[in-house]
């Protein structure tokens, strides 16, 4: 059991308490956690190109049954659906021609992957019905146990034609698919595709908690999973933009093309 | 060595607070006074109007189209919402829906970023426009949305104000505009309209010429509005809506104020040249889509002169020739044209211009042109747009008759932009065209969807061969009742006995009389003068007009004279050379002071050959 500490205030903060008729929510107490940086890309480097091949690898094509989830998109490892920005991002773009869809899907499997840490990207989201960005992360065992024994750790995911709402889910065997472990944190008067937001998980033996922008929005502990705590293995980084799939639906004719997911960094730490 | 991150709290409170509590206490001094500002009440209609609302209904509408309603409302919490009934097409009371909601005191609504209402209907329609801005005056910010969807279930719309920081005092705070769907009436309903700062309308994109960056070729005083304009918004369901705005919203700059200005209209002027000037916009400091780079090459250049004889031609817009009636220049065809007119004059030269270009007509049905005589269809174009590759222009004739509809569709080279290009196109030339007998419409297309705008002149057809020395038909019979007519020359009433046609004045000229088509026509070749002595004097004061009718291929001038004894005599100048036979019926109180009681005699003088028929005076 954690012992909560008081923080520290400043003057100016312990007048806006008075003031601004803040709700207590906006206010959390939490432990004083000192983090290693162990791994990170800041996406720094020449516009149009690839990200780092010694972090990243690419998923290509349609997968089985559109990756799963009867995805539209084709990912490919061409620049103008995957390349840095030159301006310290990387820009992944999902383009409509006609009736068909090119996005991009990299991850660190088989180059990184970490069991417990704190894992976090800082984005903007693309938008519009049917985009279907995410940052997650699959257990490394996923090629011997398949899914969803492996588990799996959803980070960030937003439907495009609600863009104030993201998710953070927990899958795993018991409860994966239409009944994983999840909660969503909506941003009032504000929306993910128009800011940078920063999405994070700190994972220890008995907890997986959630971050928007440091804010502790989900906390899920071992006894909280209906099945199999699955979460005791390294597992590895994705990053993607879907069209299309059983999780948010159709794009329409509405939908503004091209679509973007901005990513300033993924910083990992111990 | 541990790199800390200390997880940190939330947000700091803005200094400007602490100022506030430091300064309460003070007593006020006249500098603390704040400028006089506007309510910024967001609330339109949730159960009632709210303070200092008025509604008028638009004029062609129904007066009693709204109402509120007390039993249809969005919410058990909403005890009123507002009503709209459309009327069936052909409703005696009028013919659509429509008014406007407005305050007598302006609203600053720099606060907010939309106006949000809940909206359902008695069935499924598309209202036609639904915004705000109306003002029953100047509606300088009027924006609005159109053609929207409403279900028969309660919905939440939102218009995006589309830059609120010009809305600091406005009076229109919501209209509407709906006509019958498939003719048939309906209703619809609102409830909670209010603005509101939501802060999830996003991405904001605003465009004038349509986003479009266009060059073109421009004079000295040709000026041109800024048009297709637009802003689209993202809405929070992730769906672009786009948003009808007036220029106001928008601040237009020029590149180079010394060769075109634009105004806050969006009125483009061009001042000097030869030099460039490129337009373009912001809305509330975000650039705008689309530009517009002006090339003045400075003085107009003219069209070339025509140089066909005018006995040969029928015109339909040439400053060298008499026009004949046209209806139109633009039909503006709805709802496919896009093709707007900016025609202008320099020095006294007249020049169509078209743009925003796709297709354009020309009609002429009052009378339709009988051009069986002419061989040629004649235009001067001049596309002032630098082309993105060689365009096709396309020119419709159409018969009102059988003679169906011609089209020539002609190949311009990049090339050949920017200067004036004269098209002579023989009719044989204008496939599908069987007859020309009734010839009322000329169209011009834009086949690639590659020219945005063109000038033109001297739209006319021609005879290309000789012109006709002689007419050919005999003038139109004379239809007025005989008992009001004194005659001079016709075979249709009994002429003045005695009369001399050839009476000898030392003229040049050579009398005769020849027939056309079995008709006795006057015929005066080589005048220079040439009288008619009446056989008795005449009293034609209680007459009102004479009449002549006079035919002239090759005349440049041709003046008429009645004369009374002095002699008094009065010249009426006559339009040469003609287009066929024409008729006049000159008032006469022009031959003033010639004594219409006593008229003795007639002259005509000018030059060429000339050819008369039924000179009479008449009632």
């Amino acid at each position: 059991m954690h012992k909560l500490r008081t923080a520290t205030l400043h003057t100016a903060l312990l007048l806006s308490l008075m003031f601004w008729g803040c709700k207590p929510d906006d206010f959390q107490k939490l432990p004083q956690r000192d983090w290693q940086l162990v791994w990170s890309d800041e996406f720094d480097g020449a516009a149009g190109q690839l990200p780092d091949a010694a972090k990243w690898a690419l998923d290509l094509g349609t997968g089985q049954n559109g990756w799963g989830n009867s995805e539209l998109q084709s990912y490919t490892n061409d620049p103008e659906n995957v390349s840095l920005d030159g301006t310290g991002n990387l820009v992944l773009t999902a383009l409509r021609s006609g009736n068909s869809f090119t996005s991009a899907r990299i991850k660190t499997q088989g180059l990184f992957a970490q069991q417990y840490g704190r894992f976090e990207a800082r984005l903007k989201t693309p938008y519009g019905p049917g985009l279907w960005p995410a940052f997650w992360m699959l257990g490394s065992n996923i090629e011997t146990v398949s899914w969803p024994q492996c588990g799996e750790i959803d980070i960030m995911e937003l439907r495009g034609q609600q863009p104030h709402i993201m998710q953070g889910t927990l899958h795993g065997p018991g409860y994966s698919g239409g009944n994983p472990i999840t909660k969503g944190y909506a941003l009032q008067n504000a929306r993910f595709d128009t800011d940078f937001h920063r999405f994070a998980i700190e994972w220890d033996a008995a907890k997986i908690d959630f971050f928007v922008d440091d804010y502790l929005y989900q906390r899920i502990e071992r006894g909280d999973v209906p099945g199999e705590w699955v979460y005791d293995q390294p597992f590895f980084m994705i990053l993607n933009v879907a069209v299309g799939g059983n999780y948010v639906g159709f794009p329409t004719d509405q939908t503004p093309f091209p679509q973007k997911m901005i990513v300033d960094y993924v910083r990992v730490y111990q | 060595m541990s790199t800390t991150i200390r997880t940190r709290l939330l947000k700091y409170a803005p200094i400007g607070v602490l100022a506030v509590l430091l300064l309460s206490g003070c007593q006020r001094e006249l500098n603390d006074l704040q400028p006089v500002s506007y309510p910024t009440n967001p609330e339109v209609f949730i159960n009632s109007f709210s303070p200092g609302l008025n509604y008028a209904a638009f004029g062609g509408s129904v007066p009693t189209a709204f109402d509120v309603d007390n039993s249809v409302t969005y919410a058990s919490t909403s005890t009123t919402s507002m009503r709209f009934e459309v009327p069936d097409a052909g409703d005696p009371r009028g013919a659509y829906a429509g008014g406007t909601y407005f305050t007598s005191v302006g609203r600053d609504l720099s606060g907010y970023d939309a106006l949000t209402f809940w909206m359902k209907a008695s069935q499924p329609a598309n209202i036609d426009v639904l915004g705000f801005g109306n003002d029953l005056g100047a509606n300088k910010y009027q924006a609005s949305i159109s053609d929207v969807a409403v279900t028969t279930n309660w919905q939440k719309y939102i218009i995006p104000l589309p830059n609120p920081s010009k809305l600091t005092a406005e009076r229109g705070m919501f209209f509407y505009s709906e006509g019958p769907e498939d003719d048939r009436g309906y209703t619809f309903w609102i409830d909670e309209l209010k603005y509101e700062k939501l802060g999830t309308v996003a991405h904001p994109e605003h465009a004038i010429l349509n986003g479009q960056d266009q060059v073109e070729t421009a004079f000295l005083g040709v000026s041109k509005v800024i048009g297709g304009l637009s802003s689209t918004f993202n809405l929070p369901s992730g769906i672009n809506q786009t948003v009808n705005v007036t220029p106001a919203y928008f601040e237009f700059a020029s590149s180079n104020e010394s060769v075109a200005t634009v105004n806050a209209s969006g009125v483009v002027s061009v001042v000097g040249g030869p030099g460039n000037a490129t337009i373009t916009a912001t809305v509330g400091g975000v650039p705008a889509k689309g530009s517009l780079t002006l090339q003045s090459v400075g003085n107009f250049q003219p069209a070339p002169m025509p140089t066909r004889p005018a006995a040969n031609v029928i015109s339909l817009f040439s400053n060298a020739y008499t026009n004949v009636p046209v209806d139109y220049y633009n039909g503006y065809w709805a709802p496919f044209q896009t093709t707007q007119s900016a025609d202008f004059t320099v020095n006294g030269d007249n020049i169509l211009h078209y743009t925003d270009f796709n297709f354009v007509g020309i009609q002429f049905s009052s009378p339709t042109v009988n051009a069986t005589a002419m061989t040629h269809l004649h235009v001067d174009i001049y596309l002032p747009n630098t082309l993105p590759a060689n365009s096709r222009f396309k020119i419709e004739v159409v018969d009102n008759g059988t003679g169906g509809t011609g089209a020539f569709t002609t190949n311009i080279p990049v090339a050949q932009s920017q200067q004036w290009i004269s098209l002579d196109i023989p009719f044989s030339n204008f496939a599908g065209l069987s007859n020309r007998n009734n010839l009322f419409q000329v169209i011009f297309v834009d086949e690639d969807n590659n020219i945005p705008s063109f000038y033109a002149d001297n739209v006319y057809f021609y005879n290309a061969g000789m012109p006709p020395s002689a007419p050919t038909t005999a003038a139109p019979p004379p239809t007025h009742p005989a008992a009001g007519v004194i005659s001079v020359f016709s075979n249709a009433y009994t002429n003045i006995a005695g009369t001399d046609l050839n009476p000898n004045w030392g003229q040049a000229t050579v009398v005769t009389q020849v027939p056309i088509q079995g008709n006795n026509t006057l015929k005066y070749t080589g005048l220079n003068y040439q009288g008619i002595q009446l056989g008795s004097p005449q009293d034609v004061s209680a007459l009102g007009f004479l009449h002549l009718d006079f035919w002239s291929a090759n005349s440049t001038s041709l003046k008429v004279y009645i004369i009374s004894p002095g002699p008094v005599e009065t010249p009426v100048t006559l339009n040469v050379p003609t287009t066929g036979w024409s008729s006049i019926d000159i008032p006469l109180s022009s031959f003033a002071p010639v004594s219409l009681s006593n008229v003795i005699q007639l002259k005509f003088d000018g030059n060429g050959d000339i050819y008369l028929d039924n000179i009479y005076f008449r009632n």
